[in-house]
């Protein structure tokens, strides 16, 4: 070290650090695997595209289903309608989302990295294009290594012809989820988009075909905060894929069907394939390591090639750091998944989501505010009344339209002009004047509480008493 | 390259995140520019909005950056002999 660092003031570690993070990014080109694993990270893909692609042209009461209205401010998710004053269920939703992720980690794993993640889901489709296009693994080693002629160029620009067009669609369904979809696509069909939806498409398309088609493994090695520290979350008891050691070493290559205790070698055949079909690019055999997503497309390759050798199955699986040094089989396994990291992460999680549900289902269906019309404090109109002026801002939150009555109390002789009975739009506010009199001598000099009330005529349940403000001269 | 997108993601992820609280509290039309109120639609407001805290997040990783560089990153600039530390290394 000293030698490469001759002035002993400077360090060479930092120096160092550097020159290993710039490494020389070599392009991973996964192996295509067959399995239980592959079968169950398929049926995610689908699971997960079809509600992503689909959900946005389902209809719902004549209106969009699930549209995020930014322009009214208002969220449709179904049957229900969230305002900005709903924030506080957007706020759990997402504590929810943390403690299902804290919880399914601290059971499995990264399971949400290996089958459920964005950036998974987006690289299987992008990855099984490209296969589907320029062929195998090594025939794309190959094409790569390839000085470019009229059949890679025509390759080349079908992959990326291919992916450019789903990465647009699913920029298009992103922007599809903000402003009406069918009207959007009519847009597009005409060439009159807006400048911003087409600003966003492109750069929801952009990061989509960039991510997936490109920089793939790279984003969870070197941009996914959740790879930093999902290691907290980890425990002897958590499920990681693991390779047993003690069953494969010493690892070395064999004839098909030989006892590897005949030739004092483990069950790896070191084959390779592990670490061929690794989406990251390494050998599981060195250990858990933060690179790995926990895809387990290891486990079904590994499994594949015991089958042929005539080897038990399982020299790579999910397994414990406990199971694997005490030899435990899945009873053992599932015995202690129930220990106090998962029983509070549990508890919590379950306290929050009757809260939420809870909420969702007493959701008030009609919401009032009362603002005081502050240019004129108070004034005298005909007859020696006082009059105060207020704003009343009605939201029917409901997905019907409401007629409601309006009313005022809490002074002697109290009454009010404007609109007694309104009426309302689903899913939309309305503000009215309302002018409120009484006589001089009611109430106290100064501010006195007065009530309003707003009863939907329909149902008398759906009522608000609302506070305000009564300046007395 | 690599510096670039430490600089630039970082700050998008925070940006996004700080994006969706400020517009879920404020009313793009409750906003004033230059003691005007703002006048561009909402989506471009939205929008506008994202790049700005972007920038200012960028600004603040690109600042990180900048001082968390190493005694060596800094002398290899300097052209003195005895300082050339880093130079040798190459």
């Amino acid at each position: 070290m000293a030698s490469i660092t001759p002035n002993p003031s400077q360090e060479s570690k930092p120096s160092f650090v550097e020159e290993s993070l710039y490494e020389v990014h070599k392009k991973v080109h996964p192996r295509a695997v067959s399995g239980v694993f592959a079968t169950w990270r398929w049926a995610l893909v689908w699971f997960t595209q079809l509600a992503y692609y689909g959900t946005c042209w389902l209809p719902w009461n004549g209106r969009q289903a699930v549209l995020f209205d930014l322009v009214e401010r208002k969220f449709y998710i179904f049957g229900l309608v969230f305002w900005p004053q709903d924030v506080i269920f957007l706020s759990i939703l997402l504590i929810i989302s943390a403690y299902s992720l804290f919880l399914f980690t601290a059971v499995g794993g990264r399971l949400w990295c290996g089958y459920a993640c964005p950036q998974t889901v987006y690289t299987e489709i992008f990855t099984w294009i490209e296969q589907k296009i320029e062929g195998e693994r090594n025939a794309r080693i190959k094409l790569d290594a390839a000085p470019m002629s009229a059949r890679k160029l025509w390759l080349r620009t079908a992959k990326y012809g291919s992916w450019i067009l789903l990465a647009l669609w699913t920029g298009f369904t992103f922007v599809g989820y903000f402003s009406p979809i069918k009207t959007l696509w009519s847009s597009v069909l005409s060439f009159s988009l807006g400048p911003w939806e087409t600003f966003w498409m492109l750069f929801y398309g952009a990061f989509t075909y960039l991510f997936a088609g490109h920089l793939r493994e790279q984003v969870c090695k070197h941009m996914c905060p959740y790879a930093r520290f999902q290691g907290v979350m980890f425990d002897p008891d958590t499920l990681t894929i693991t390779y047993d050691t003690e069953r494969g070493e010493p690892r070395g290559a064999r004839k098909k069907g030989v006892n590897p205790q005949s030739i004092a070698k483990g069950d790896c055949v070191d084959c390779g394939i592990c670490v061929q079909v690794c989406p990251t690019g390494i050998d599981i055999r060195d250990g858990l390591q933060y690179e790995c997503i926990g895809c387990a497309a290891c486990i079904d390759a590994c499994d594949q090639v015991m089958e042929k050798m005539d080897y038990p199955k399982g020299l790579i699986r999910y397994s414990t750091e406990h199971a694997i040094e005490a030899h435990w089989g899945w009873k053992e396994i599932i015995g202690h998944v129930v220990r106090p990291r998962v029983i509070i992460y549990s508890a919590i999680l379950g306290a929050i989501c009757v809260a939420f549900v809870w909420g969702i289902a007493t959701k008030a269906s009609l919401r009032v505010d009362v603002i005081r019309d502050r240019a004129t404090l108070a004034r005298e109109v005909e007859g020696g009344l006082i009059e105060n002026v207020y704003r009343l801002h009605v939201i029917n939150v409901s997905e019907q339209p409401h007629r409601y009555s309006i009313s005022v109390s809490g002074l002697a002789g109290i009454d009010m002009t404007g609109d007694r009975i309104v009426e309302v739009p689903p899913a939309a506010a309305k503000t009215y004047t309302v002018q409120v009199r009484v006589p001089p001598d009611s109430g106290k000099k100064g501010s006195n509480q007065i009530f309003f009330d707003v009863k939907s005529l329909a149902d008398e349940k759906v009522a608000v008493h609302e506070k305000a403000t009564f300046l007395q001269p | 390259m690599q510096k670039i997108l430490w600089v630039l993601w970082p700050s998008f992820v925070v940006a996004g995140i700080a994006e969706g609280i400020f517009f879920t509290v404020i009313d793009p039309q409750e906003l004033y520019l230059f003691g005007q109120p703002v006048h561009f639609s909402k989506i471009a407001t939205y929008s506008v909005g994202f790049f700005g805290f972007w920038a200012v997040c960028a600004a603040s990783s690109l600042m990180t950056w900048f001082l968390q560089l190493s005694a060596s990153d800094l002398n290899k600039n300097m052209h003195t002999p005895h300082h050339s530390g880093g130079s040798v290394q190459q």
